[in-house]
Parts: C-alpha cells; structure tokens; sequence
C-alpha cells in the first residue's frame, strides 16, 4: 500500500452562533492514498459537509477550524492564507457540489467556464487549452463534446452540468477531490452512469477523492473505504467490506438495517428510535448514547478509538462482536 | 377481491408552455407558431383497491407528481375520467366533506407546513371547519392524532420550524389523518428525509395502513421504498405508465426494459463492484419526447418500428401488463 | 412569530446601527405626532393668536406683546376717583388714582411695570394742568410722552375741584414676554416649532394613512389577480403597469388639480398613485406561496378559496409587504409634502411640513432662512429614517443576505 499523500488531524470546526457554540466537526482524523476513494456517510447534522468545507478552507463566520491539521503532500493547509488557499482550490483540490449550478455560472457558456479555470492557475495557448477541455469532457462520458462545450448550462439537463463540473474539477489535474453529495439529485440511471466514470477516473489518473454522501448504497459500489459520522464525531472507519460486510459499531449497523433493500418486503423496518442531538446540548460522551440499546453507563465518558485491524477503526465502549 | 376505490381511465394532463392570451391571439396569424404543449401525463389508466397500496415509480419528468395531484383532486384533469368508489369526480369533489376522504402527504416536510401556524392549528383547522369534530373538542381531538403519528402532545403550541424534518413529516401526516380519509397520496413523502428517519416514517405509514385499512398510492423514485412498502407498482416513463405488476412480479421478472434499467441501475448495497458499463443515454426532454415509444432512443431492443408506433398497455400475465412492442410475453427475456 | 424567532429578528435587526437609530428617530417622529398638541407651546391653527408683529423673527427671538391703548372717564369726588370700566374690557391695563397733597392729584397706570408711549389726559377743569405734560394748542388734551414710571400728576394752583370728571388716554409700548420662538417664525408670525410639530402630525398622518389604505386596497387586488390568474390578472396587472409608467408626482398633481385641496383628497391622490406597488408585490409573492406544497395541502382539505388566501397565503407575503409600507410611507409623506409645496396639497390653515417649506421659500433671499430650512431638515431626517428602516427590513427579509 501506497503512502497517504492526503492527511486530517483531529480536525474540530465549530460554530460560535447567537445560539451557542456549534461543534459541528469534533476530532476527525483520516487520511488517504492515491487512487482511493474514502467515502463519508451521515445524516444530516453529521458535520460530514462541514468536513469537506473544513478541507476546502471554506468555513465562513461564525464557524472557525478551532484545532487540527490538514495536510496535502506534507503541507499544511490551515496556516494557509486566502491567497494562498485560492491557489490550492481548484489546483490542487477541487470540489463538486450537490446542485451543479453553485458552480457553473449560468450566464456564461461552458467553454468560457473551462477557460476561465485554467486561466485562473496557468498559462497557455488556446488551442491547447481547448484540447485539454474536450478531453474532459469526453473523460466524463459527455456525448458530442465539441457541441456541448459551446452551450449555456440550462440548456443541458441536471445529469450533463454534473458532469460538466466533474470535468471543470479534473480540468486541472488536482490530487484531491471532495464531492459533497454529488448525485443525490440525480435519476438512478443517470446516477449510475455518472459513479461509473467517477471511479475510472479515479483508476486511470491515480487521485484521491473524498465522496461525501447519506446514501450507503452508492459507497458500497464506488468508495474503498467509508467513514461513518454521526453528530459531528467519527463513529466507525474501515474499508468497504469491513463498514458494509461486517460492521461493528451499533450506529453503522442500525444505519445499514433502516435500508428498506436490506428489509424482507412487507415488514416493519428495522428502525433508529429518537432523533439526533442537538449540537448545541452534546455531552462529552458518545453522541448516539442516547438512541442506542447497548449503551451504559460508560458511555457518557470520552471514546477512545479502538483499533480493530489495519485499517479499521472503531469510537465505542460496547461494539457487536464480528 | 376487494372493492375499487379509485379508477382512472385515459387520464391526461397537459400544460401549455409559454403561452399567454396574447400569445394564443397572436397564433390566429402565425398559425405555424403554436405553444410548446407538455404532456406531464398521457393517457394512464390505473386502478386501486379498498386497503391496497399502489406504488408509482418513475425518474423526474416521468409525471408521477402530476398525476397524484390529478388523482387527488387539486388538479384538473385535461381528458380521460377518475372515479371515487364508482363516483365521477365532478360531482363527488364538490361534496366537500366527501371530497376529504382523498387526502395527500407531500414530499417537503418544510414547504408542506404553513410556518406562520401552530401544529395545532395545521392539523385541526380542516376538521372543525368541516364539521368533523366540533370546536370544543378540537384540540383533544388534535392531540389524540399526534399521538397516532408518534408526536407529544405539547406539540400542539409549536411552529413548523421547531421540528425535525422526521417530525414534519409526521405533522403533515397527521393533517391528512385529521380529516379521516380512505386514500391516502404520498407524493415522495420520504425521499427528502435521512435513512434512518425514513425507515421510522415507513414505518408509521405502514402501521397507520395495518389499523385503518387505507388505501394508498405511493409516488417515489426509489424502488426499494417502493418494493417495500406496495402490493402493486406502476412503472412511468415520460408521461406513461410503461409497466404494471403486483410487486413480487416485478422486481422478480421485470418485462419492459425501461424497467430493467431502472432495477440494474438502482444502488444497492452489496460488496459485488458493477464493473460494466451502465445503459447510456438521458432522459429526453418531456417538451420534446420521442416519436412512437418514447423509450426506443435508450433502448437495447428497439427496432425502427418503435420509432413509429406507439405501445399500448397490453397484458402478458394476469395482473402485469407492459408497454412494449418487442416483448410478447415472459418467455421472450430469455432470448435477450 | 414565535418568542424565540421574535427575540432572533430583534437581534439580528440591531446587528445594524444605523437601523437602531433610525428606527429610534421614527418612534421620536411618530410620538410628535401623536403628541403635538401637548409638546407645542403654541396653537398654529389658532389664527387670533397670531399677530403681525412676531413675523419673520429670528430663531430665539421672544414673542413680544403689542401696545395697547385704554381710555377711561374718571370721577373725582373729594379727593378719590372712581374709574368708569375701561374700554375695552379685556385689557390687562388700568388706572388708579392717589391724592398726593390738597392740589394734587396722582394718575397711575397699572401694572406698574408697564412700559407706557404716552399717557393722555383730556378735558380737565379750567386751572388744572398735568405736570411735564404739553398741552395740545387748541383742546384741552395734555398729552406725556413716556412717562415716568408710567404715572402723571394732575396739580392746580388752587385746590382741586371738589368734583370733576376728566378722560384718561394710555397707550402702553409693546413689550418683550418670556416666550421664545425657538425656531422662530414665518410670515404669519407662526411660531415654527409649533408649525413644525402639527406639519409632523399632519404628514405622518397623511402618510400612514394613505399608505395604509394602499396597502389595503392593493394587496387586495396582488392577492385577486394570483389567485385568480388569466384575464383578471391581466387586467390588474396591466393598470399596475400604467400606474408604475406614469411618475407619481405628475399623477398627483393631476389629481388634486380635479378634485381640489384637502386632507382625504390628498390621501386619496396617494393611494392611487401608491397601489400599484402593493398589487405588485402582493401578486409575485402570492404566487410564489401558491406554489409551495402547504397551499395544495389547504386545497386537498378542500378549504375555501378565501380562507386559502386570507389565513394561508396572505400571513406568509405580509412580511414582504411590511417593508414595502415601511418604505411607501417615507414616499407617501414625500410625495404630500411636494404636492403641498406646490400648492395643491393641504389647505392654507392646515400647515404641513411641504407647505411650510414653500411659505419660506420667497424668504429664503432675504436671509430669512428658518422658515424654509428647519421644516426641511426635519422632512429629510424623518424620510432618510424611514427609508433606513424599511431597507434594513428588506434585509433581514431577504433570506440571501442572511448569515
């Protein structure tokens, strides 16, 4: 296995409202290697898209990164000042989000889009430039791409803007991805297609890419490793097969119950009682405590993360035994 | 068998897009230039039985919202007929308090509450204006259906905006049970909500379905909601219903190939990585759709003919039809 | 609004300085006029309080009180006089009179602070003068200027009639009183903080009120036309337009130009002019609501058309439609006093802020400045805080400003 090229360190952002401190993001650490896609998985309120926005360096007042390090092939990311963190954004890391039209400019057309992007990092010919564009476009599985490079965006459908922001995100050759739900909205079928040029990408280019989503479904067939979040805390790391195969804490498992798939048709589902906590009122102890059956008295306590194998990591006093 | 309570016979929709009355007066002279028509529904025919649940299932722009709010009365109907217990739905919508017995959980647990009114009031107003119960026993009443749906009975005093999405949408069924329907229409009622919520709401539609008897129809795009919870399931596509089978059937031996797809495509959650390459092609635009079946462009199967006929609904088993010209029958798969 | 989200708004509100304090002006605007009548140290609208001679005085100048002129018969009788009732009655002056020696008689003017221009003595008996006085060439009328200590002593050389009968004539000065026009006055001689304080009233009145019932009047019609759609829409919508094309002074004008001056008329000229507005933001966030799943909702537990929009749609568009009232005040107050100061807005009597500016304004050349620039001042304070608040409003309204 490759070295991580990509480090979190006890990551904590939080949010200092009117309301009271927000700890959206407690102690996450993670990290990641070439080629891989490390999914993360939460309802929402998890902090998973606070994560990604932590990464990005773009958490806005009220919220502030309180503690923690980010690393991308050694170096420190929040030290960085705006300028400099501009120049990584895109570059070096790029970002997909849930609605394509928080990224494309509805005004301009596609092609001036993607020019714009390289614009804003290097120089280079048109020609050339308009080269590496329909490459991206055609590595995304966009049909007809010299057609679609001179469009507007409405004038393509929710799947092909997905697609096009994909290809403006692998434009510049990042080493890191963060796609924040990037197919939710999206029809299944389209859906599919779009996870299946994702992972080749992956494959084909050797970069990392962080897929931050509530569905388990869609990470079962595209993530290597998944990180289950829950309250703002990290629950359960592992690879695919170990989170989906053989899943040790409660709160994973109640998750990969409540899927209607995983049910027998016709009978009641297999359901969290309750509702998540507030994040206004958290303990110090483990957060799903207070929904979960296992739990006792010690759970009101700090969890320390218990290492089950390599690669798998586990935040709970009381975890299902394999 | 059990007694129909709902049957919709052709029934069709069509909106009329970017046209204005100066627009249709200045057509007499450009008579080439006609509005855009969008046919949000086309022709469908479907039946529901007394405590039976239907479920819908299509992608965006297949019509599926369209036609549950045709169905339950909140939009006319362009053609075709709909019948409530044998009744045309002329005469028996303007019957108000007849007309409450169709009543519809939506999809936004936010956007279906009023904000600026107490769950109290979102959930009693019909009823007393109504009758059903009167105003001094409003509130006992109120209390009582929250309790059915799983909420505190403080929750009476509380905004919309005080809840959890769960929560919400819990409120918003405990609207539509105020009123004592017999069918009850989700539209998506659990699609914007977290997994963990969703199995709770499940849940509860399928207790409140065990207790009363309703009848339901359940419009999602998500087939394992829907393999979940119906006995029967109809399969739109752009406008149409392209397949209809009891649930096992379906999922089991899907005929129409727009089904295929749509149950290869559907996420499952299994360690077995799909390495092929998913079925390309997007869906056409419903302003635009394609000539004869509206399938044929993302078709494995199709031949020059579906670019010109239209399928119609035909039987191949008792209880599933399907929509497709190539097919014959069952046994026909095998050879694809 | 729940406590909670009212304690949030009130927060998120004060975030902004500038809207605490112009929030603070127009509550300070409001109570003027509310009390005007009880802040102001002078009736304007009481016409017989006005004299001339207060006119175009400067700012911190003090109310002087006019001459007075008082004539009485007196009867004199061994010594002590009688005093005829003064003519007129009502005159603070008086007359009283004192034996000073055997041929002498003491004429006093009370109060005895009054600064008197002449004091007149008329048809005394023959041999009795009045002492420092002149005597008229012909008749027998002596006549003081300013007397001392506004008192004159008849003196005979023998001794006095035991009866005679003489008239008395005083004419007092005018004299300064502890009444200050602190904003000075207008050519009436209108003390203008007064005026100021009834033109607050009057505009803000004006203004409330007819904004008020235009936005009555054009919600009314925003709500009709989204609920109904097709060609009633199409007809309000498109008086709207023509509403919006025309400029709003001109209409107003033209309007008051028909039906004459007057408080409601004038009302009235803005809510025509005003309306538009409502219907048309009534009508965009209507439909807007109408869209939303909560008024399907409404219609599947087939509530009444009328409750639909009154009790659902309605309370969900009025915090758009506050702002917009907020703003339209500050315009309606704006639009009176221009039709004022053009003459055709409120009645003479009935001074508002517009008008008083315009009473300054043949002034304002001859270094009068005051009657023009204080009601001015003040008519830009009260619009720039109304406006101030209406966009702060706007604001907190607009769910994309919103952190």
């Amino acid at each position: 296995m490759t070295e991580p090229f990509f480090q979190v360190d006890g990551l904590n952002t939080w949010f200092f409202t009117r309301q009271g401190m927000v700890k959206s993001v407690r102690d996450i650490s993670f990290d990641l290697t070439r080629g891989e896609v490390l999914g993360i998985v939460g309802e929402s309120g998890s902090g998973k898209s606070v994560t990604g926005m932590s990464i990005m360096g773009q958490i806005d007042e009220p919220g502030r990164i309180v503690s923690g390090s980010i690393t991308l092939n050694g170096e420190e990311l929040t030290t960085l000042d705006f300028e400099e963190m501009r120049r990584y954004r895109g570059r070096r890391i790029a970002m997909i989000f849930q609605n394509p039209l928080m990224t494309l400019n509805p005004l301009m057309r596609v092609r001036d889009q993607m020019y714009e992007a390289i614009g804003a990092h290097e120089d280079g010919s048109r020609r050339k430039m308009h080269d590496r564009c329909i490459e991206a476009l055609k590595a995304v599985g966009i049909p007809s791409p010299e057609e679609r490079f001179n469009a507007y965006p409405h004038e393509m459908s929710g799947g092909m803007r997905q697609r096009v922001v994909i290809a403006i995100a692998l434009l510049l050759g990042p080493d890191l991805i963060i796609a924040d739900e990037p197919t939710t909205a999206l029809d299944v079928t389209i859906q599919a297609q779009i996870i299946y040029q994702i992972r080749r990408q992956i494959d084909e280019r050797g970069l990392g890419m962080i897929w931050i989503t509530h569905d388990l479904s869609t990470l079962s067939e595209l993530a290597d490793r998944i990180m289950v979040m829950y309250a703002g805390a990290m629950m359960e790391i592992g690879t695919t097969q170990e989170i989906i195969g053989s899943a040790r804490h409660p709160y994973t498992r109640k998750l990969l119950d409540s899927v209607p798939s995983r049910n027998t048709p016709g009978e009641k589902l297999k359901q969290i009682p309750g509702n998540m906590p507030s994040l206004l009122a958290l303990g110090k102890g483990c957060p799903f405590a207070s929904r979960c059956e296992r739990a006792t008295e010690i759970c009101g306590e700090p969890v320390p993360a218990t290492q089950l194998s390599g690669t798998h990591r586990i935040w709970c006093y009381h975890p299902f035994e394999d | 068998m059990n007694e129909m309570i709902f049957e919709a016979k052709g029934l069709s929709r069509s909106f009329t897009v970017g046209g204005s009355p100066i627009r249709e007066f200045a057509n007499h002279f450009l008579r080439d230039r006609q509005p855009t028509v969008l046919r949000a529904v086309d022709n469908v025919s479907l039946t529901l039985r007394e405590g039976e649940t239907l479920g819908v299932v299509g992608e965006s722009g297949c019509g599926k919202s369209t036609l549950a709010r045709m169905i339950a009365g909140i939009l006319p109907a362009s053609s075709g007929e709909r019948c409530f217990r044998g009744e045309a739905y002329d005469s028996f919508l303007a019957r108000k308090r007849d007309a409450l017995k169709i009543q519809m959980v939506f999809q936004d647990p936010l956007s279906s509450l009023n904000p600026r009114l107490r769950v109290g009031e979102i959930v009693g107003e019909a009823a007393v204006l109504h009758r059903l119960v009167p105003r001094s026993k409003a509130k006992d009443y109120v209390v009582d259906i929250l309790a059915r749906v799983g909420l505190p009975a403080d929750s009476i005093n509380r905004y919309p905006h005080q809840f959890s999405g769960g929560q919400r949408q819990r409120v918003g069924i405990a609207r539509a049970l105020a009123v004592k329907p017999h069918m009850l229409i989700c539209d998506e009622a659990v699609a914007a909500l977290d997994v963990s919520v969703q199995a709770q709401i499940i849940n509860l539609l399928m207790d409140i379905k065990r207790d009363s008897g309703l009848a339901m129809i359940f419009i999602s795009h998500d087939l394992g909601v829907i393999r979940h919870l119906c006995d029967r399931v109809a399969v739109m596509y752009l406008g149409r219903i392209v397949e209809l089978a009891e649930t096992k059937q379906l999922f089991a031996s899907p005929t129409h190939p727009y089904t295929r797809m749509l149950l290869d495509g559907m996420p499952k959650i299994s360690l077995q990585r799909r390495r092929f390459m998913p079925i390309q092609g997007e869906i056409p635009s419903p302003l635009h759709p394609p000539l004869g079946c509206h399938f044929h462009p993302r078709c494995q199967i199709a031949t020059e003919h579906c670019s010109r006929v239209r399928p119609e609904l035909r039987q191949i088993a008792p209880g599933h039809v399907h929509a497709c010209l190539n097919i014959e029958c069952r046994s026909a798969l095998g050879e694809m | 609004m729940s406590r909670a989200g009212l304690k949030d708004f009130i927060g998120r509100f004060a975030e902004s300085r500038s809207a605490v304090v112009s929030l603070a002006v127009s509550i300070t605007f409001v109570a003027c006029a509310i009390f005007a009548p009880l802040l102001a140290p002078t009736d304007p609208y009481d016409l017989t309080q006005l004299q001339l001679s207060d006119a175009l005085k400067p700012t911190g100048s003090k109310r002087m009180l006019p001459g007075e002129e008082i004539r009485a018969n007196m009867w004199v009788e061994g010594g002590s006089a009688s005093v005829e009732p003064v003519s007129p009655a009502k005159t603070r002056l008086a007359f009283l009179t004192e034996p000073c020696a055997p041929n002498c008689l003491s004429v006093i003017v009370r109060p005895e602070d009054v600064r008197l221009a002449s004091l007149q003595i008329r048809n005394l008996p023959a041999g009795v003068t009045v002492e420092g006085a002149k005597k008229h060439p012909i008749q027998p009328w002596w006549t003081v200027d300013t007397p001392q200590g506004s008192k004159v002593r008849l003196i005979s050389s023998a001794p006095l009639p035991a009866s005679f009968t003489f008239l008395a004539i005083a004419k007092s000065m005018e004299q300064e009183t502890d009444f200050i026009f602190r904003l000075g006055t207008d050519g009436f001689g209108r003390d203008m903080l007064s005026a100021i304080l009834y033109g607050i009233r009057i505009s803000v009145f004006v203004g409330l009120v007819a904004a008020g019932v235009a936005m009555v009047f054009g919600t009314g019609l925003g709500l009709l036309s989204a609920w109904r759609g097709g060609v009633t829409d199409a007809i309000i919508m498109r008086a709207v337009d023509f509403m919006l094309g025309l400029p709003a002074l001109l209409v107003g004008l033209a309007i008051l130009a028909v039906l004459g001056n007057g408080v409601s008329k004038v009302v009235l000229a803005i809510v025509i002019v005003q309306w538009s507005y409502y219907a048309r933001t009534a009508r965009s966030f209507a439909l807007s609501e109408l869209g939303k799943e909560y008024v399907e909702a409404a219609q599947c537990l087939r509530l009444s058309p009328t409750r639909i929009m009154l009790r659902h749609v309605l309370p969900n568009c009025m915090p758009q439609i506050i702002v917009l009232f907020t703003l339209n005040i500050a315009a309606a107050i704006s639009l009176e006093s221009s039709l004022s100061f053009l003459g055709v807005g409120l009645p003479l009597t009935r001074p508002s802020l517009g008008m008083l500016i315009a009473s300054g304004y043949e002034f304002i050349f001859s270094h009068k400045y005051w009657i023009s620039i204080y009601p001015g001042v003040v008519l830009l304070v009260m619009i720039v805080a109304m406006n101030l608040l209406g966009d702060r409003l706007r604001d907190l309204n607009n769910p994309r400003l919103d952190r």
